[in-house]
């Protein structure tokens, strides 16, 4: 064999191997979750196999509260996309568009806060809802979410209403428009983009949180889906079936999220926290 | 900068503006982590709801305590083994990616799907490809004949962390891959021509011209993700539980023990306040390095 053909193969060689070490859970997963269950515990289990079932998902659908725990997940998430976008949007608009005091400091807190990690904020956060008798509730549980999301959508506004021309919008006040509508109809639509991640980041934050809502949701009927998932592997003697066709379920925002906006993510992610 | 408009309509519009995000901020960020920092001045259990002022006592009783010490270890041996992997990680497939191929739009997307994926996905996934009875990387491990018995990955006292450890990178090496993939797109493909006239060698050039190139990338990647790596919490709760016997409990995994099984939220408030002025440290050193605040770009 000719040096590049060689090097060529050893290339494809080091691809194909990483792109399995990425891919195979993802398979597995899926596979398991479609897998009959006393199939599964009848090792060995080959790699390739075809024995397709929905007998996981429909013992998930009718045996577990896992609808429950889809609706709370649901809640959470929109309460939080709301509030995100209702306070970041305006915070963003005001950060680039008025000069005053505290501004820096403002926009460095906002920075640093975004670097807390749940944990420092749900143990305090514990103790005063349960003081205020809020556990429980979805209430807390969204603005707990917002704790770890609002940070980082601050600051996507802020950035993205820099690159709003002001021009714009001083056009429309000559013509006699107010601040106000100028900001409903000049300022948001063009800032659309920005709200759009926005409302990405909440959902996706608020989906995938499992300290706050474990540490928050103590009663089994209030549990989001990753706490209620979690439950499942000591409740369910281990059926890891029923287990995987959960996860799949619960991944599905994920690959909706990478397929559809694959280009824009490549832009976009650089701030997303851990 | 909007000049127009006279003083007081500018302050009511600073102020309508901002002053939602600044209440939420406060409530739901600074008010608790100042709780917690003056709890841990007190003592306060589940059992006993008063709050009773005992200065330091929560931390001279955590200072003696062996288990924050080992915790704290622990945390920084997580920390490095993870940080130090995931920048492996991310240069392998950030040059990986970088290069002209066919799918690269699939492989691109493949190495993002890790870091999306709920972390209670990640540790249920892993949970049951690790496991020593019915799991698949076991089984392929004994069908090939690496090993003759399965091993208990996130079980066992000596495997756990490094188990643990190679899980986390799995999930958020990705995060490292992107931001690296995103500064190698933007070196001037000139760099490597000129370099290549003068005779370097793939390696030479990898050496001369990404390495230097990449170094402010890696730098933050570091700090952001050391950060962070060192208060990881629901990874390592959900996939070893800290366990067994304590062999992976970190010092996020040791407050919540404090809090929920000791039920001393005292102490568990001054535990709090350790990560916290850790988490102040690595981020005053963050802020000078960077000062992101000045950074107009969207993505850093």
């Amino acid at each position: 064999m000719s040096a590049p053909s060689w090097k060529k193969c050893l290339l494809v060689f080091v691809v194909g191997m990483s792109m399995v070490i990425v891919a195979f859970p993802f398979y597995w997963m899926l596979l398991t979750a479609f897998t009959e269950k006393s199939f599964i515990f009848r090792p060995p289990i080959s790699i390739i196999h075809f024995n397709f079932s929905l007998q996981n998902f429909r013992e998930l659908i009718l045996g577990t509260e896992f609808l429950v725990y889809l609706k709370n997940s649901l809640i959470a998430a929109s309460g939080a996309i709301v509030l995100n976008v209702f306070a970041a949007t305006l915070a963003g608009y005001g950060l680039s568009r008025f000069r005053f005091w505290g501004k820096n400091t403002f926009i460095q807190a906002t920075l640093f806060t975004y670097m807390f990690p749940p944990m420092l904020m749900a143990i305090p956060m514990y103790i005063i809802f349960a003081t205020l008798g809020m556990r429980n509730s979805y209430i807390a549980l969204i603005l707990a979410h917002m704790s770890i999301s609002l940070p980082l959508n601050i600051w996507i506004m802020w950035q993205y209403f820099q690159i709003v021309p002001v021009s714009l919008e001083e056009a429309a006040w000559v013509s006699g428009s107010s601040k106000f509508r100028t900001l409903i109809e000049i300022c948001l639509p063009s800032a659309m983009p920005g709200i759009i991640s926005v409302a990405v980041f909440a959902f996706s934050l608020s989906w995938n949180d499992f300290a706050f809502a474990f540490i928050l949701q103590t009663d089994q009927a209030m549990f989001t889906l990753p706490v209620g998932l979690s439950t499942f592997v000591e409740r369910t003697a281990i059926h890891w079936g029923m287990i995987m066709s959960s996860s799949a379920l619960v991944s599905i925002p994920t690959f909706a999220l990478v397929f559809f906006m694959q280009k824009y993510l490549m832009r976009g992610l650089g701030i997303a926290r851990s | 900068m909007i000049e127009a408009g006279n003083r007081y309509e500018r302050m009511r519009w600073v102020g309508g503006s901002i002053l939602p995000a600044l209440i939420l901020l406060v409530a739901i960020v600074f008010l608790p982590i100042i709780y917690a920092v003056t709890l841990s001045f007190f003592d306060k259990s589940a059992f006993n709801p008063e709050m009773t002022w005992v200065g330091l006592k929560n931390f001279a009783w955590l200072l003696n305590d062996p288990d924050l010490w080992l915790s704290f270890g622990r945390s920084t041996f997580f920390t490095l083994g993870t940080v130090s992997m995931q920048l492996a990680w991310g240069l392998f497939f950030g040059l990986l990616l970088n290069r002209a191929m066919h799918g690269q739009g699939i492989f691109r997307s493949l190495v993002i799907l890790p870091y999306l994926l709920p972390t209670i996905v990640v540790g249920l996934l892993f949970k049951w490809m690790l496991n020593p009875e019915y799991g698949i990387v076991n089984q392929v491990l004994m069908d090939i004949g690496l090993i003759d018995l399965p091993i208990n990955f996130l079980g066992s006292l000596n495997g756990a962390m490094f188990s643990l450890i190679g899980v986390t990178v799995w999930q958020y090496g990705s995060f490292a891959a992107l931001m690296i993939l995103a500064r190698l797109q933007s070196i001037n493909p000139r760099l490597y021509e000129a370099a290549k006239v003068s005779g370097a060698g793939p390696l030479q050039c990898f050496w001369d011209v990404t390495l230097p190139n990449l170094r402010t990338t890696l730098l933050m990647l570091a700090l952001l993700r050391g950060i962070w790596m060192f208060n990881k919490f629901d990874i390592i709760f959900l996939t070893t539980g800290g366990g067994p016997l304590q062999a992976t409990e970190t010092l996020p995994l040791y407050a919540y023990r404090l809090a929920f099984e000791d039920f001393d939220f005292g102490r568990a408030a001054a535990a709090c306040t350790i990560m916290f002025a850790v988490l102040v440290v690595g981020s005053i050193f963050y802020f000078w390095k960077f000062d992101p605040s000045r950074e107009v770009e969207v993505g850093r």
